[in-house]
């Protein structure tokens, strides 16, 4: 069966003031109907402009697609026309994006911008959309949706409005959801109930997620399987549970181990040393190289490639050579 | 829209009018020379007894604040005096000639936005394309040209070398009996070349203005939002990004009114076009103070009201600024 969602080889450059940078190299996914892929990695992995170039809105200059595709249901989306782009980006494929704070246009109501995206992709009358709105707003859990239709994004809280923001996703049942750090913005108890949404939203609408995340904890609950990415790389690849219990990769060892639990005994907060280096000052060798306790002269200079050296995908000499 | 807000901002208004119509009476009276003096010159000279008689008959030596109460109580009757040079109710001469000045500076204002914010609008699509290059020269271009040598260029270029527009006045004299379609069309007509010229400095600056203003808005989430509902970028542009970056557009046609009306002064005078520019023009040729103060008393009404309307459009195109409902 082929995937529903299906990017291979994917390559994204971007021209910058250092010249060509690759911002995407060699990235792979896949997402199945009904299931939910967990994106993860800290910022500047690329995992928004995986997503980014999945919706087709990469900003071209200065970005470019050099190579790859993105299969949506057997569709070749890389090289599409801008106009099949367009009727397919809120229809097919929806994406719910991290700052709910700003993402909502401010002069709007928030049941005329849900209202605004069925009308773009459906023929039914402004009435009948915003009628359609408002039972959307009901169905993300919003209290008196008929009102709070006519209300402005800030009148709304940020929790509110990221609802409001899910109901325009899924507002003409797209195949794919792209959540992308849907809830960094949001408070821990807030971020709970968006989860549930979005787990509900799933088994209602049938839609296959995108979680992009650097938060552990939202991989445990929502995503089956989980890429990490690191360096516009991915860096490991498998079934959640595999890559939480079993994780391979030093950088997804080290993901894991920033987790903060309950009842250990040391206090200090785990981190991993260093930052994730600028695209233009990339070398030959591994990305992760440079924060790697295990790193040694082949990693600094060959490039691994994602392959099984065991228990499940992951892109590293040292899992390779048995070392870690 | 609350109604409070309303009458606190007309409130506010009266209030700055007060304080327009005792500066404009205070900046007149500490002007050095003696009014009489100046009255009886436009009368052709004048004895010390004369000069007494005048000073009784205007109440010039009555003290300062006496005078003044005695002017701003006429002011509130609706009375403005009597103009030296014209020898009529300074009222009577101002109402034949606002209505040309407000036709041409409300032209020139919409004209001025339209377009420049269209330009502008074009230009920030392509940050560094040919358009944005343009609109970049002519802005400077606009900001640089003084607005007379741009209404004798347009002369020249539109009512000589190709005659398509007349080059002076408001009203063909031989379609006095013309009925008012046919007039109307004339006056268009006629309007054409001295609105261009008054619009053409603001222009530039509104094509700029909105070319930056659109550049940080289309950089936004919620741009961003909109391209992903599949929003055709026409929509994206002039609905989602437009009503956003419109905001300081706004305001600066709400400040620039005040300017527009000086710039009307010469533009009036360059085109012989009937307004109160002109007026202002003549009367300050001719030292003919009362009219001089009844001009800036209306161009300053015309430049609070502007202020006011700008107010309120700001808070319907910002629901931000809209008491929480």
């Amino acid at each position: 069966m082929t995937a529903l969602l299906d990017i291979s080889d994917l390559k994204v450059t971007f021209n910058t003031r250092y010249g060509q940078v690759t911002a995407l190299d060699s990235v792979s996914l896949h997402v199945n109907a009904g299931e939910t892929l967990g994106v993860v990695g800290e910022s500047g992995c690329g995992k928004s402009i995986t997503a980014l170039a999945t919706m087709g809105l990469i900003p071209m200059p200065p970005g470019r697609i050099a190579g790859g595709s993105i299969r949506l249901a057997d569709e070749e989306l890389v090289g599409a026309s801008p106009a099949r782009m367009r009727a397919m980006r809120g229809a097919d494929i929806a994406m719910i994006f991290q700052e709910p704070m700003t993402s909502l246009n401010p002069v709007f109501t928030v049941g005329d911008q849900i209202a605004e995206a069925i009308m773009l992709h459906q023929k039914v009358s402004a009435d009948r959309a915003f009628k359609d709105a408002v039972a959307l707003l009901d169905r993300v859990g919003i209290p008196s949706p008929a009102a709070r239709a006519r209300d402005y994004p800030h009148q709304l809280s940020g929790g509110m409005r990221q609802r409001v923001m899910i109901a325009m996703a899924v507002s003409c049942r797209p195949k794919v959801l792209i959540a992308d750090e849907p809830t960094t913005a949001l408070d821990v108890t807030v971020q709970a109930q968006i989860f549930d949404l979005l787990n509900e939203i799933q088994r209602d609408f049938g839609a296959a997620i995108v979680l992009i995340t650097h938060d552990m904890g939202a991989i445990s609950e929502m995503a089956d399987r989980v890429a990490v990415m690191y360096a516009g790389r991915i860096v490991e690849e498998a079934h959640a549970d595999d890559v939480l219990d079993f994780p391979q990769h030093p950088y997804a060892r080290g993901l894991i181990d920033c987790i903060p639990a309950l009842g250990r005994e040391d206090h200090a907060l785990k981190e991993i040393p260093g930052v994730v280096p600028p695209l233009h000052l990339l070398g030959a060798g591994c990305a992760f190289a440079e924060r790697c306790e295990h790193a040694n002269d082949r990693c600094r200079h060959e490039k691994p490639l994602l392959a099984n050296h065991g228990h499940h995908p992951a892109a590293c000499h040292g899992v390779e050579e048995g070392r870690i | 829209m609350s109604s409070s807000f309303l009458l606190r901002r007309v409130g506010y208004g009266l209030v700055l009018m007060l304080g327009v119509v005792v500066l404009n009476f205070l900046l007149i009276r500490l002007a050095p020379g003696d009014p009489a003096t100046v009255i009886a010159g436009e009368m052709g000279g004048a004895t010390e007894e004369m000069l007494e008689s005048i000073r009784e008959e205007y109440g010039l030596n009555k003290p300062l604040i006496v005078q003044l109460g005695i002017y701003v109580g006429n002011v509130l009757r609706g009375n403005m005096g009597e103009s030296f040079f014209f020898n009529q109710p300074v009222a009577s001469l101002i109402a034949q000639r606002i209505g040309p000045t407000i036709l041409l500076v409300i032209t020139a204002q919409i004209l001025s936005i339209l377009i420049g914010v269209f330009l502008g609008v074009i230009a920030a699509r392509k940050p560094n394309g040919v358009m944005s290059g343009f609109v970049s020269v002519f802005a400077t271009i606009g900001y640089a040209v003084p607005v007379f040598w741009t209404g004798i260029m347009l002369i020249i270029l539109f009512a000589s070398v190709f005659p398509f527009f007349p080059a002076e006045g408001m009203q063909s004299v031989r379609l006095r009996g013309a009925d008012v379609f046919t007039k109307t069309l004339d006056i268009a007509h006629h309007l054409v070349l001295p609105a261009f010229t008054l619009a053409i400095i603001y222009l530039a600056q509104y094509a700029r203005l909105s070319r930056a203003s659109m550049l940080e808005v289309l950089g936004s989430d919620y741009i961003r939002t909109a391209r992903a509902k599949g929003a055709a970028e026409k929509t994206v542009l002039f609905k989602h990004a437009l009503r956003n970056a419109a905001l300081p557009i706004l305001t600066v046609a709400g400040l620039q009114f005040g300017n527009l009306i000086s710039g009307a002064l010469l533009v009036e005078t360059v085109f012989n076009w009937p307004g109160m520019g002109r007026l202002a023009f003549d009367s300050i040729l001719r030292r003919d103070y009362p009219t001089i103060m009844g001009v800036l008393f209306f161009a300053s009404a015309m430049v609070v009201i502007a202020n006011i309307l700008t107010d309120i459009s700001y808070r319907w195109a910002d629901p931000r600024l809209r008491g929480k409902s």
